[in-house]
């Protein structure tokens, strides 16, 4: 759920601004640092980048037998790490408002702030804590998936209730509306992307373990790590 | 190539400078949100519409369906100002100046829409990108929204035969099968590129990659004159929105 071009008073696009601001200058510092240091990297990042977008492109079947698009945050986020997320995330909305008149440049601002930021800290927040814990890989990637896409939609009601507080019921009026309006259709979608997220996770540990585990999302196999450990004594 | 970018490649501006185009299609924005709604947003919308028909020669047909992405937006979000929550007449009740409030935010959004529009339909993405570091952006970070943006196409079009050869071979018949070949498409689009990445890396290391990617731009100056035109314009508009208020209200 984007928020459209021009859908927020102008306080409030700045002010959403002003708040994902620190988010994405922390992550673009981190980037450079990373891309300056390996500059290979960028090819990589640029590449997940990509991948975002295509993922958020996605045609996601829904309950009512319309389709939807997943956010992608989830998976974005376990990949790739939160900070990484704010910094592809902000250019997959800058993208997506350019290219695809989804979302715009004045609420890019908020929409950074729900989608690559909230959403991904949420998602992998849980996902750690799970993993923490000792819950299996899929039962924690789907929990991520599915908190990191329904707290992106509930910023996203937020936002919208603190831009159009209802004549009646003020604010709170405002949130259950957008709230109902959002838990109808979200629900049901945030499911449906915490599903998609495990399918596509379970076929990455058959074919890209090599890369989950160099993105820190698979520990390296004791054998892995003694075969690399005997590559490194030869090569010494 | 998505649509839009598409047709910015063909556009009549596409040799003017982005500064020139983002002054007037971002100020068109501007003053779509900052103006009243009623005339302010109206007047940007046709005088938005008028540029993109008229001198920026884009398309109508193109136009109208690039433009009914956000309208829906638009349209679905101005429904919830028409009815509130609580109140003596019932849990839910029409809003009393709800038809008021969704009418203008659907003039302010619609209008703003279109001053985005204008830069975009007139704009290529990979003309405006390398220009980005002149205007203070780490080159590091365009070089990633560079090759995002380059790799977007390349991954769309995987995904894109992936699906084909999906349904041919039944993929999408029953809903078990539709979520399956979803996953397999995610898998592989992840899978091709980070394929692709290393691919390229392979290609450019051999061409003495040193961490920048140097592409060229087409020369293009800012124009004094198309800018202070410009400017100009969203003066007159904001100056006929501030005489026609009062009247019109």
């Amino acid at each position: 759920m984007h928020i459209a071009e021009g859908f927020l008073p102008p306080a409030h696009a700045v002010a959403w601004g002003v708040a994902s601001a620190p988010f994405v200058v922390h992550g673009a510092r981190s980037l450079t640092r990373e891309v300056r240091e390996h500059p290979e990297s960028t090819l990589l990042l640029g590449a997940s980048g990509a991948f975002t977008f295509v993922l958020s492109a996605l045609k996601l079947p829904s309950v009512t037998g319309s389709c939807s698009h997943p956010t992608g945050t989830g998976l974005g986020a376990i990949l790739f790490r939160p900070p990484v997320m704010a910094v592809l995330g902000t250019i997959t909305l800058l993208f997506q408002a350019l290219l695809l008149a989804h979302g715009g440049l004045t609420t890019l601002g908020a929409n950074v702030f729900s989608m690559a930021i909230v959403g991904p800290w949420a998602g992998y927040g849980v996902y750690r804590l799970l993993r923490r814990y000792g819950v299996p890989l899929m039962v924690a990637v789907f929990s991520g998936a599915f908190v990191a896409d329904l707290s992106t939609y509930c910023v996203t009601s937020v936002q919208l209730a603190l831009a159009f507080p209802d004549p009646a019921g003020g604010f709170l009026g405002a949130l259950g509306k957008f709230g109902s309006i959002f838990a109808v259709t979200q629900i049901p979608l945030a499911v449906s992307e915490g599903l998609l997220t495990v399918l596509v996770m379970r076929m990455l540990v058959q074919s890209s373990r090599g890369e989950l585990t160099r993105l820190g999302v698979l520990v390296a196999s004791a054998a892995g790590r003694k075969r690399a450990e005997s590559a490194g004594a030869v090569a010494r | 190539m998505l649509p839009i970018d598409a047709a910015a490649h063909s556009s009549r501006w596409r040799r003017r400078h982005p500064v020139d185009k983002a002054v007037l299609g971002f100020g068109l924005t501007v003053l779509a949100i900052s103006l009243p709604p009623w005339p302010g947003a109206a007047l940007v919308l046709v005088t938005a519409l008028a540029v993109l028909l008229g001198p920026a020669g884009v398309p109508g047909r193109r136009l109208w369906r690039a433009y009914r992405v956000p309208l829906g937006f638009c349209v679905t979000g101005a429904l919830t100002l028409l009815v509130q929550v609580g109140g003596p007449e019932g849990f839910v009740s029409p809003a009393e100046d709800g038809p008021l409030r969704a009418g203008e935010l659907l003039l302010r959004t619609s209008a703003a829409s279109l001053g985005v529009l204008l830069f975009a339909f007139t704009t290529p993405m990979s003309d405006l990108l390398p220009r980005l570091v002149r205007a203070g952006v780490p080159a590091p970070l365009v070089d990633v929204a560079l090759v995002t943006y380059r790799m977007s196409f390349l991954l769309l079009d995987s995904v894109h035969r992936v699906r084909q050869a999906q349904a041919a071979r039944l993929g999408h018949t029953t809903r078990a099968a539709t979520w399956r070949s979803l996953g397999g498409l995610g898998a592989t689009a992840f899978v091709r590129s980070f394929d692709r990445a290393a691919r390229l890396q392979t290609g450019l290391a051999g061409r003495g990659y040193d961490g920048t990617l140097r592409v060229l731009v087409p020369e293009a100056r800012v124009s004094v004159r198309f800018t202070l035109w410009s400017v100009a314009l969203l003066a007159a508009l904001a100056a006929l929105t501030l005489v026609l208020e009062r009247p019109l209200s």
